[in-house]
């Protein structure tokens, strides 16, 4: 299972079965940099794989006022 | 994915750039756009005071950051808009990031100035972005010609540039297109006002607050829901996405064939005579400035608000007097 935190909604999102970065922005329909992808305190590039058990905070960036 | 420059393993992907990097190859790509934007618009001289905006964004932080980290003379100005429920936490993002990181701060508490933004929302029928964008920066004009900073610098990115050129562009506004920029002179009571982060995208700045532990202030404005520039800017996301480089070459293409056809034009209609304002001294073509006509629209509205009326009144025969007390 992995486990998505969408910010800054803060909504909670899982998924049984992702294989990359670039799979995660697909399913949440977002493009390459309409959110940072963080795990721990890294950063995420498209092509990263995403592990049973990860969890992932979705970060978009665009600022709203 | 790698790191274009070192081969480490990549934190950023940049497509606009068709490039990756290492967060310390990142850092020096980061810096290198704020320094390449500073000197190709000789934003800063040697010597001089930067005011620099601080909303609490990643944008105004991550700015703040580096123009201290580049060893320029920094001090912030924080504008407090007295919107309940979000600017409190706006100010404490600020208030913390400064105290961090031993830099000067000022606040201005609008609510002080008999301008805070819930009041301007209910009494002004006007846009209340529109206002409240006219009073920031009508503070952030008069801070720093008061307390002797010769330069104002804002985090605006390309992003936001791009949204407002965009918008301008829409509506033909000669006015705004002939000085949009980054940077624009000081003149007519005016300090020089700077957007050293205009070569960088939102994706950017926000991956360089991520990378270097800003705590940022998130939460949208309770009052910005529909505004405009957010609908451009996924419009301008999506064209940045089919065809990666769009953002800069539009503005960087604005900049040197569009704004001097526009700067051409306005100087050739001519403009009104700025004095200072009779109430606070910042410049105007009208007699009392904008802002301060703000001020005196909530201040007789307010008083004459029947539902504020019946709340003292309420107030006045729910409490004893202090004669019913003795």
């Amino acid at each position: 299972m992995i486990t998505v935190l969408v910010e800054p909604e803060g909504h909670a999102l899982s998924f049984d079965r992702l294989n990359t970065v670039l799979m995660l922005q697909k399913r949440l329909d977002l493009r390459v940099n309409d959110a940072l992808i963080i795990r721990g305190d890294r950063l995420l590039t498209p092509d990263c794989r995403i592990e049973d058990g990860d969890e992932l905070r979705v970060r978009k960036v665009t600022s709203r006022g | 994915m790698k790191c274009r420059r070192c081969k480490a393993p990549a934190e950023v992907a940049l497509p606009s750039h068709n490039t990756a990097f290492c967060r310390d190859c990142f850092a020096l790509f980061f810096s290198g756009q704020v320094e390449r934007a500073i000197r190709k618009h000789e934003m800063i001289a040697p010597g001089e005071r930067v005011l620099v905006a601080l909303s609490g964004g990643k944008d105004s932080l991550g700015l703040m950051l580096e123009l201290a980290r580049q060893g320029y003379d920094v001090a912030g100005l924080h504008v407090d808009l007295g919107i309940p429920g979000s600017s409190d936490a706006a100010r404490a993002k600020v208030q913390g990031f400064c105290d961090k990181h031993g830099l000067h701060l000022r606040v201005v508490e609008l609510a002080k100035e008999g301008l805070a933004i819930p009041d301007v929302k209910k009494y002004v029928k006007r846009p209340v972005c529109s206002a409240c964008g006219k009073i920031k920066r009508h503070w952030f004009n008069r801070v720093a010609l008061e307390d002797g900073y010769q330069v104002l610098a804002t985090g605006h990115n390309l992003d936001d540039e791009v949204a407002r050129l965009f918008a301008n562009t829409l509506r033909w506004d000669a006015g705004y297109l002939s000085d949009q920029g980054p940077c624009l002179p000081a003149e007519s009571g005016f300090a020089r006002k700077i957007k050293p982060l205009y070569r960088l995208s939102e994706f950017e700045t926000a991956c360089h607050a991520f990378l270097n532990g800003i705590d940022i202030h998130s939460a949208p404005c309770p009052y910005s829901g529909g505004a405009s520039f957010t609908h451009h800017k996924h419009l301008w996301a999506d064209l940045e996405y089919h065809s990666p480089g769009s953002k800069i070459a539009f503005y960087d293409g604005f900049l040197k064939r569009g704004r001097p056809a526009f700067a051409t034009q306005e100087r050739e209609s001519g403009g009104g005579e700025l004095a200072p304002c009779e109430r606070c001294g910042s410049p105007t073509s009208t007699g009392v400035c904008s802002v301060c006509r703000l001020a005196i629209t909530v201040a007789e509205r307010r008083a004459a608000d029947p539902e504020r009326q019946a709340g003292r009144a309420g107030i006045q025969t729910d409490q004893p007097s202090i004669l019913e007390k003795d």
